[in-house]
């Protein structure tokens, strides 16, 4: 009967848990989809009878979400139980548009799985507090120059008005809304002023920032910047929109800090290209407003020696993109290229120039014209520096040995004297190959190798050893047991091969007595049947046979007498097997 | 039979010999060959003979010295300093090298590489030298620590003693750190005159500087789509590897 019980509770069990294990489902909502700026959403993502974590979010620009925690659930309709774990998130917008949030990873056991939602922010016309939010903090952006030329720098001004009473969480920042491409680096904003000004009859504080501005190319550039700041807002003025707001019902009037996006004017500048017209041979590149120097030095060389031409450009304007001026040199120079040379000064680029007269016959440098494009003016401008006179010395007709190595005791330093390379070097004792093995790879150099270490170890557990002997007298003599032994039993060989028969006993207690003696650590006199028997712990009967053997051999009447070479030999076998077994064993 | 056996090997270390000595015999010939069409200035010449050395194999620093002195009179300052750089990482202390090397430098109008205390120090020898400096210290620390092991008076000296070569084995390593560091991001030298530094890997990216034509910049970064990360003169930037050839140990 038990039994029957049993067994219709336990397939009601299985039953049920088979009804219960439904495909597991995952999925994501937003609610509502559609919300006004001042309004937040809340996102959730749930995972039906199956387990899963809490997902990242991808950042959506324009939206703030905030994790809130994670509910369980457990529903049973018709006998079939539904679990479901819900993770929600609150979506706070910062402006207005259409939002894809994700492809959002939903990790659960078993696999991931990704989703998306959608959702949509609007500025309703009847929206009295949004209308409100726009009219107490905007920003406006201008410009001192709508059309300047390509290079030409210009200023962008961005002032952010905030009306007197809102209070703002730390500062505010710039996101994007700036052209994509075509612009000479990124823009740096200076916040140059901060005053309270009255518009409307209203107090506002104003920020005013600067940035000074290039574009690389000519077309329209569009900037509309998004100057975002945190503003503090007492939490119950916030509309909950229903039940499922994790904040709803909060009246302890605590404040929160809310993203927001400042609306702002687009300001279009219109990039002009400069002229082709009347563009000189000069022309380097220059756009904006420069002056140019010239310095050249040394005045008086001789033929072959380098003189240098310092050139400077300075203003505002595309310091960076300018091309050094050309020097229209005859044949009557070699010219090397010029390098741009650092300088301190701001707005200055300076470039360096080597020049070598090859001849006594030159007097002069000729002028160098630096041409730009004079954005003040709109045309452009050319700036001539020199001639610059010289005086070349024909060079003496002489081997030129430029360079000399001075032979020191510390380092050999080398001399520049002249203006040449130095001369070849003499062929090489022995000619390296790319695929010669190098020595060091080499088999035997790494056996070599291997030996310094080797010896070091075979030393080092050498000493080891030695050391360990000169500290443990016992195991010194455990180890001299064996070498002792042989030595006498060599000399009862000796005895046996001469008929000596009493020599041969002696010879076979001594083994006996050096084998133990060195084997217990026993002093010479202590060597005797009961105190071996009492160490050792196996072998007994051997041992005892083999010492009363030994002893009335030794002590006996027929001592020495009527004993065959035989009975002798047999002994000395049964000592030395007896010896071995006990070499074996671990007392 | 081992007799005949003898004989076989005897003239096989014979012909290897021979053959030896013939190929240095000819590397002898057209050193001197490529020398002769310097002094005569055949530039063109003494290069394509020098080419032809290191065609065959050959990598000692003298030819890639030379070969630089040739390329430099023949107007070509990128291969001079690539190969200025590659004799100098072979003989990092040769006062020729560094002079010419300085002077193609200077003639390109590039700026010199200004490497750092330390990075001057472990540059003082070469990769192979180093390795012979740890070698040298291994087997001296052996040899006084298996001194020290029997020696029970001395011992406390030679342990002392052994602070040099652990010296020698650090200051070795760090070097080699050095040139691997130098093989990891290696040198390359600009190629081709209208080469231009970027701000990003990518085709009309923003110019940044424009490296002049020799100049030697240092590898910072790689992109898989053929641009190289370079330092050149304080500043980074993106060239592509058809404006540039590297240059390493």
């Amino acid at each position: 009967m038990m039994r029957d019980f049993r067994n219709i509770f336990i397939s009601l069990f299985l039953l049920l848990a088979a009804a219960g294990a439904g495909a597991a489902e995952v999925r994501m909502t937003i609610e509502p989809r559609l919300i006004s700026l001042m309004d937040r959403a809340v996102l959730k993502i749930e995972f039906v009878d199956v387990d899963g974590e809490a997902a990242d979010i991808p950042e959506v620009d324009g939206l703030s979400v905030q994790y809130q925690g994670k509910s369980s659930q457990v529903s049973m309709v018709n006998f079939k139980t539904t679990r479901t774990t819900t993770h929600t998130y609150v979506v706070t917008p910062a402006k207005v548009g259409d939002f894809t949030i994700g492809p959002v990873t939903a990790k659960f056991k078993g696999g991931e799985k990704e989703l998306n939602a959608r959702l949509r922010v609007i500025t309703p016309k009847d929206d009295q507090q949004a209308k409100e939010i726009s009219e107490l903090m905007y920003s406006k952006i201008t410009t001192d120059r709508a059309a300047p030329y390509v290079h030409e720098p210009f200023e962008l001004t961005l002032e952010v008005f905030i009306r007197d009473g809102v209070q703002i969480d730390g500062s505010f920042a710039i996101l994007g809304g700036m052209p994509e491409s075509g612009m000479d680096g990124e823009l740096k904003w200076r916040h140059v002023d901060r005053r309270r000004r009255e518009i409307n009859g209203a107090i506002f504080n104003t920020h005013t920032l600067v940035a000074s501005a290039k574009t690389l190319t000519a077309g329209s550039f569009a900037f509309q910047p998004q100057v975002q700041m945190s503003v503090v807002v007492p939490r119950q003025q916030r509309r909950p929109y229903g039940f499922d707001d994790p904040f709803f019902g909060d009246l302890f009037g605590r404040q929160e800090t809310r993203p927001y996006v400042l609306e702002c004017n687009q300001l279009i500048v219109e990039a002009r290209p400069v002229p082709m017209a009347g563009r000189p041979d000069a022309f380097t590149g220059g756009v904006g407003v420069f002056d140019f120097d010239v310095e050249i030095g040394p005045t008086e060389v001789k033929a072959g020696e380098p003189i240098t031409v310092r050139m400077r450009v300075a203003g505002d304007g595309n310091l960076s993109k300018i091309t050094p001026p050309m020097i229209d040199a005859s044949h009557a120079f070699k010219l090397y290229d010029a390098r741009v040379v650092p300088t301190e000064e701001p707005n200055a680029v300076q470039f360096e120039q080597v020049i070598i007269p090859k001849s006594g016959s030159v007097s002069n440098i000729p002028e160098i014209a630096f041409a730009y494009f004079n954005t003040k003016t709109s045309d452009f401008r050319v700036i001539k520096q020199g001639p610059f006179p010289v005086t070349v010395e024909d060079a003496p007709r002489q081997t030129a040995q430029v360079i000399a190595t001075v032979p020191s005791t510390i380092q050999q330093e080398t001399q520049v004297l002249g203006r040449d390379i130095v001369y070849l070097k003499s062929a090489p004792k022995t000619w390296t190959k790319e695929s010669d093995a190098p020595p060091l790879k080499t088999t035997w150099f790494r056996i070599l190798l291997a030996l310094p270490g080797l010896l070091l170890v075979i030393v080092a557990a050498a000493t080891a050893r030695r050391d360990l002997l000169a500290k443990n007298v016992a195991l010194a003599r455990r180890q001299q047991a064996p070498k002792a032994t042989r030595k006498t039993v060599r000399r009862a060989e000796r005895a046996l091969r001469a008929g000596d028969a009493a020599a041969f006993n002696e010879a076979l207690w001594d083994a006996l007595a050096a084998y133990f003696g060195h084997r217990l650590n026993l002093a010479p006199g202590e060597v005797s049947l009961p105190v071996v028997l009492n160490r050792v712990p196996s072998e007994h009967d051997a041992i005892r046979a083999l010492f009363d053997a030994v002893e009335q051999r030794r002590y006996g009447v027929q001592s020495g007498a009527g004993e065959s070479k035989a009975d002798m030999k047999a002994l000395l076998r049964e000592l030395t097997a007896t010896l071995k077994k006990c070499e074996r064993m671990k007392p | 039979m081992r007799k005949d056996e003898a004989v076989k090997i005897r003239l096989i270390i014979l012909a290897a010999a021979l053959t030896l000595g013939a190929s240095a015999r000819a590397q002898d010939a057209t050193f001197a060959n490529a020398q002769n069409a310097y002094d005569d200035g055949r530039y063109a010449e003494a290069v394509m003979l020098y080419d032809g050395l290191l065609a065959d194999g050959v990598s000692n620093a003298e030819v890639h010295y030379n070969l630089a002195n040739a390329c430099f009179k023949d107007s070509d300052l990128p291969k001079a300093v690539w190969h200025y750089r590659k004799a100098w990482y072979l003989e990092p202390r040769d006062p020729d090298i560094r002079a010419n090397l300085r002077f193609a430098l200077n003639a390109a109008g590039a700026v010199e590489p200004a490497p750092g205390f330390v990075e001057r120090v472990f540059s003082a020898l070469s990769n192979a030298e180093w390795i012979y400096v740890a070698v040298a210290g291994y087997a001296t620390l052996a040899l006084l620590l298996t001194l020290a092991a029997p020696l029970k008076t001395a011992r406390r000296f030679l342990l002392k003693l052994c602070l040099i070569p652990v010296a020698a084995l650090a200051f070795s390593g760090a070097g080699w750190w050095h040139w691997r560091q130098l093989k990891l991001n290696p040198e390359w030298v600009v190629t081709r005159t209208e080469a231009t530094a970027l701000f990003g890997p990518v085709e009309g990216s923003t110019a940044h500087y424009k490296p002049p034509l020799g100049a030697l910049t240092r590898q910072i970064n790689t992109d898989p789509k053929g641009w190289v990360e370079l330092e050149y003169d304080g500043k980074q930037g993106w060239l592509k590897t058809e404006d540039i050839k590297r240059v390493s140990p």
